[in-house]
């Protein structure tokens, strides 16, 4: 078994919520991934028990969500917003600078493979830009300087 | 860092103080009181009526009447019936939502308590974007504080009206924005937008009775019914009453939130109350509601920010994004933001879109590196042509219709790049 | 039962359906009235994701599609607008902005749906510059069907087939926008007994079938119809003929018995018509035991001399026939008249049994065990007690399903007997004991009908002709009849004609010669089974 018993509880107390089981997969998905980073084929084999459905069917919706992720990642997800009211104050340069900064690879991920930095489309902070998400937060009103000190401080 | 709007209003007065995002700090300011006025005092049928008669358009994009959508649910049926909140807030430029939950979840919940009486709705589902974690805590903490006080779950304010509420955090992805999209989404499946018909009224959440509204819609209504119809209406126009919050974001000295009447002047909006465009620069043009929607040049933005108005102009009020661009800025590498991003989200169920998006996106990129040819402006404007009217939802119209803003606004942008074979704007940001 | 107009002709649609269901039910759709389409499919849920399909109907503004449309009373709907030509050129031309350019190499050439709505309903050239999107262009869905990831146009009628009809959801669309594309989960291939039906639903040549592909191009095929006969459904099909060699068969529909689908099995079985495993000459059993082949009339001449020595000395009581249920019903008509005529009421009827499901596959793996009965043809069981006995001497015998382990279990029982006859399209050890073995032909390569499980015949065709000499089970009876001196058995062989015979002199087979029963077949009247 890959799930653990905490994250099936964790599942199960999400199911309770829907009128159909069903309703509970993209809560289980991030349940699942926060534990192991990504749905695996064996994963997803899991998740397709718990709910009844056939792992194909967890695998189409794993691939259709940007937060979802089939193969390994590293520990760190960053992304520069570069959608329109971000790229007007200066996001694109502050990408490159901090692709550069990290020494990052054709995948966007660091050398010693701990940060992956990328790019993503509106994230709700369109006046405060630039700005970049660090997992489940955001960084707002960056600079060069601020936007390396938040990157620095990661584990 | 997470802004209280320049300007405010009903809707945000109190958003500057931290104690309006606990149940306590809410009710001290009135909070809740019109919820119970409503479930004690007055019939569904009442609270629908109310509603319709204050003239509440939606505020997610459509500016669909409210009323009217919640008198869609059906009354005479034994299948539980659901909202859905559209937390998904993801139209590039626009940002209001998401101080709604930070720091006004009580006022949205006490908006969707009100709806749930008003339609007989027994569960709230509140579909909120993944990337939104934060937003997501503090609203799940607003909703542990509701239902300890009782405010929330079998018998709400000890009135014996039942309702409940789940928070769904989505996981990046725009179209889950559109309602069905999003019913589909909050079933545990991908994304995509269903026929229409049935319209969810009839068959929505797991197939039950749905109405689905966005989190600044809900967030009008204890406003409502506490203050009335006529009171409402004295904010806004006639056909678009009511405050909004606008996002001013781009080329502006103060990029935030200002929460004002619909009907404000763009023109107003971005010079008097947002400081103006910076560095002595000029203005070039504005898309007013959202990047769905078609751009202003600089000489149409003396418009009330109301659909009415800004249909003349042929534009809409979307979510009202306001996005600013100066003279810097060159309209071709604009289209290729705006052609990626549709590209990108486009679910790919419907030909026009799959393949439309990345066709536009192609050509722009083509025209933009110096490679485009005179009859590729045609072939932009056909393509978009071609895409509008014809699919499952609306996402096809809302890629198509800048491309066509640009073109009629900008065309000479686009010449100049096929003329001279680069970017003629070398102060403009690079892609 | 709302009426409604299309582009002025009145059709009438039942309770609910679709304006697609509604000129499908009426026979009109493609065929009189064109909504060009590739998702919708007659057979699957609606999906109405491929925009092509859309038409104006009168009091709404936008075009409307065609398929998720309900037909209401009065409604007006128009085809060939200016605007529904608009919106099909633009359909096609995005699509073709993906799509490669394969027609050479593509095996789905001559009967590809793109091929045909862009030469109709297209405009000329392309207008795109831009690079197609590059995929896989040789998956291995699974043992049976290829996929080629650039030709897909997404119409998920294929994604939708297995959940549907088979149940088995091994596809699905991964991603989103143009970067979609159908894939199996790693490890579960596309593996049901229904695989091979993705092909032919697919519009477009990016399903094919590892059987047929690079074979041969469809325009030299003739399609001849036609009923597959691995079972006792009887799946029309059309067999795709070309130098007088079957290379395929596709399902034909008949929406009375197998909707527009078969099963693999029943599809591959077009491989058993041919040559392999044939009977090719007659033989007749000499003195020493050994076969030694002759020509038809020597056969004929050995077998009519043993039945009369054998019926002269013991009486046709001790002589039994059996039919196969391969046979057509003429052949066994003819079969029940000649067993009459010589005198005996011994016979029997064996078949197959193995698995079925609760989709098209029947436990009877032989076309015609159902008219075997309807013509009175009880199971062999009496017959192989009676042989077991000791009452019976003489055995004709129509194809070997009587010595399957599931009966005789070996021809060991046959091998006292006095005289054996053996009528079969195939080699078997029969011939081990058969005294004059005839080879005949399959239902592919004569004229007859055969009746399914659910008592519905249908009828046959000859779509190829064997090299050597083989006669239809009723033809050799029918010489073998008259060689005996038999009343009826004079004239000419023709299997029409036996059918109008039969449709007239036994009631169940009422209305169904080969000629009534037309293409779609036709029901008996009463139906034993």
């Amino acid at each position: 078994m890959v799930i653990s018993e905490d994250a099936r509880a964790r599942i199960a107390a999400e199911i309770e919520k829907y009128p159909v089981p069903r309703g509970a997969l993209l809560p289980a998905l991030h349940i699942v991934q926060a534990e192991l980073g990504h749905v695996s084929p064996e994963t997803a084999v899991e998740i397709a028990e718990l709910f009844g459905i056939r792992p194909v069917e967890v695998m189409e919706v794993v691939s259709f969500y940007n937060m979802y992720f089939a193969t390994p990642q590293p520990k760190h997800h960053v992304y520069v917003c570069t959608n329109l009211p971000c790229t007007l104050r200066g996001a694109r340069v502050l990408y490159k600078q901090l692709k550069a900064h990290l020494g990052v690879d054709e995948h966007g991920n660091t050398p010693d493979g701990r940060i992956h930095l990328g790019h993503e489309e509106c994230l709700g902070a369109c006046a405060y830009a630039p700005m970049m998400r660090i997992d489940d937060r955001y960084c707002e009103d960056l600079d060069l300087e601020q936007a390396k000190h938040a990157l620095s401080e990661l584990e | 860092m997470l802004k209280v709007p320049y300007v405010t209003g009903y809707l945000t007065e109190h958003f500057a103080d931290d104690e309006f995002a606990t149940l306590e700090g809410y009710e001290r300011k009135g909070g809740y009181r019109a919820a119970r006025e409503a479930i004690t005092g007055m019939s569904p049928a009442d609270v629908i009526e109310l509603v319709k008669t204050a003239g509440l358009q939606g505020r997610g994009g459509a500016g669909f009447s409210a009323g009217l959508k919640w008198s869609f649910m059906p009354t005479d049926t034994d299948k539980p019936k659901y909202l859905v909140c559209n937390a998904d807030e993801s139209e590039p430029g626009s940002f209001k939502d998401r101080i709604l939950l930070e720091r006004g979840a009580h006022q949205l919940l006490e908006g969707i308590l009100i709806a749930a009486w008003a339609t007989g709705a027994e569960k709230t589902f509140v579909y909120i974007r993944g990337e939104y974690a934060q937003p997501a805590r503090v609203l799940q903490r607003c909703i542990d504080e509701a239902y300890a006080k009782g405010y929330l779950g079998a018998n709400v304010m000890k009135t014996g009206f039942r309702h409940d509420v789940v928070v769904t955090r989505g996981a990046g992805a725009y179209i889950c924005g559109e309602e069905t999209g999003l019913l589909e989404s909050l079933e545990g499946k991908k994304g995509q937008p269903r026929k229409k018909p049935p319209f969810p009224a009839e068959y929505g959440a797991f197939g039950m009775p749905t109405t689905v509204n966005n989190v600044e819609t809900f967030s009008h209504v204890p406003h409502i019914v506490a203050k009335g119809a006529d009171w409402f209406r004295g904010f806004g126009t006639e056909k678009s009453p009511g405050t909004t919050i606008f996002g001013v974001s781009g080329h502006v000295e103060r990029p935030g939130l200002y929460e004002l009447p619909l009907g404000t002047r763009l023109d107003e909006i971005i010079f008097e109350y947002a400081g103006g465009v910076p560095n002595g620069r000029k203005l070039k043009g504005v898309i007013p509601g959202g990047m769905s929607m078609p751009i202003l040049p600089a000489g149409q933005i003396d418009v009330p920010m109301a659909n009415e108005s800004l249909r003349e102009r042929k534009t809409m009020l979307g979510t009202g994004g306001i996005m600013v661009m100066d003279e810097t800025t060159c309209m071709v590498r604009t289209a290729c933001v705006i052609t990626y991003f549709f590209r990108d989200e486009s679910c790919g169920q419907c030909t026009q879109c799959r393949e439309g998006t990345g066709w536009l996106n192609k050509i722009v990129n083509r025209i933009e590196r110096g490679a485009g040819l005179p009859e590729d402006l045609e072939i932009l404007v056909d393509i978009a042509g071609k895409m509008e009217g014809q699919t499952i939802c609306a996402f096809a119209d809302a890629a198509a219709w800048p491309v066509q803003g640009l073109m009629r606004h900008f065309r000479s942008d686009f010449e100049a790049h096929v003329q001279h074979k680069k970017c003629p704007f070398p102060e403009s940001f690079e892609l | 039962m709302p009426k409604f107009t299309v582009d002025g002709r009145p059709v009438e649609a039942a309770e609910g359906r679709t304006i697609l269901q509604a000129l499908d039910d009426a026979g009109l759709l493609m065929n009189g009235v064109s909504v060009p389409h590739y998702c919708w499919h007659p057979k699957l849920s609606i999906d109405g994701s491929c925009r092509l399909c859309q038409v104006e109907v009168e009091g709404i503004p936008k075009l409307q599609i065609a398929c998720n449309t309900v037909v209401r009373e009065g409604m007006v709907v128009r085809t060939e607008t200016e605007r529904v030509k608009q919106a099909r050129e633009g359909v096609m031309e995005l699509l073709l902005v993906n799509h490669p350019l394969d027609c050479p190499i593509c095996d789905q050439a001559g009967e590809c749906k793109l091929q045909d709505y862009a030469f109709e309903y297209g405009a000329v050239g392309s207008r795109s510059r831009e690079p197609r999107r590059a995929l896989k262009k040789n998956v291995d869905l699974g043992p049976t069907i290829v996929f080629d990831q650039e030709r897909c146009i997404l119409c998920r009628r294929c994604v939708r087939f297995c959940d549907e009809i088979p149940g088995t959801r091994e596809l699905a669309v991964v991603n989103r926008g143009d970067h979609s594309v159908i894939e199996t989960f790693p490890g579960v291939p596309l593996e049901n007994d229904y695989s091979m039906n993705v092909a032919d639903i697919c519009p477009v040549g990016a399903l094919t079938t590892r059987d047929f592909r690079f074979k041969i191009r469809v325009w030299f095929l003739a399609d001849v119809p036609g009923v597959c006969t691995g079972c006792a459904k009887g799946c029309n099909v059309h067999l795709g003929v070309a130098n007088n060699k079957v290379y395929r068969y596709v399902p034909r529909r008949n929406d009375a018995v197998n909707d527009t689908w078969i099963c693999d099995t029943g599809r591959m079985s077009y491989a058993r018509v041919g040559g392999v495993g044939r009977l090719r000459q007659c033989f007749v059993r000499g003195e020493l035991g050994v076969p030694e082949a002759v020509d038809f009339d020597q056969a004929l001449r050995v077998a009519a001399e043993r039945l009369a020595r054998l019926r002269d000395a013991k009486g046709a009581g001790v002589i039994a026939g059996i039919a196969s249920p391969h046979a057509t019903n003429e052949d066994l008509f003819v079969l029940k008249r000649f067993l009459r005529a010589l005198g005996t009421e011994n016979s029997g009827m064996a078949v197959v049994r193995g698995d079925s499901d609760a989709i098209l596959v029947e436990a009877e793996k032989a076309p015609n065990a159902a008219g075997a009965r309807a013509l009175g043809f009880p199971a062999a069981t009496g017959v192989i007690d009676r042989i077991a006995g000791g009452g019976i001497d003489g055995l004709v015998v129509l194809g070997h399903d009587l010595i399957h382990e599931q009966f005789l279990g070996g021809v060991d029982a046959l091998a006292r007997l006095d005289t054996v006859i053996v009528l079969d399209p195939h080699a078997s050890a029969l011939e081990h004991v058969a005294h004059v073995a005839f080879p005949t032909r399959l239902a592919a390569e004569k004229y007859g009908t055969l009746t399914n499980a659910a008592g519905r015949v249908q009828r046959v065709e000859p779509a190829v002709e064997p090299r050597w000499d083989a006669r239809s089970e009723g033809e050799v009876l029918f010489a073998l009849g008259a060689a005996l001196g038999l009343e009826g058995f004079d004239g000419r062989y023709d299997a029409r004609d036996i059918s109008s015979a039969l449709a007239s002199q036994v009631p169940a087979f009422a209305g169904c010669s080969w000629d009534e029963v037309g293409g779609g077949g036709a029901p008996l009247t009463e139906n034993p089974a």
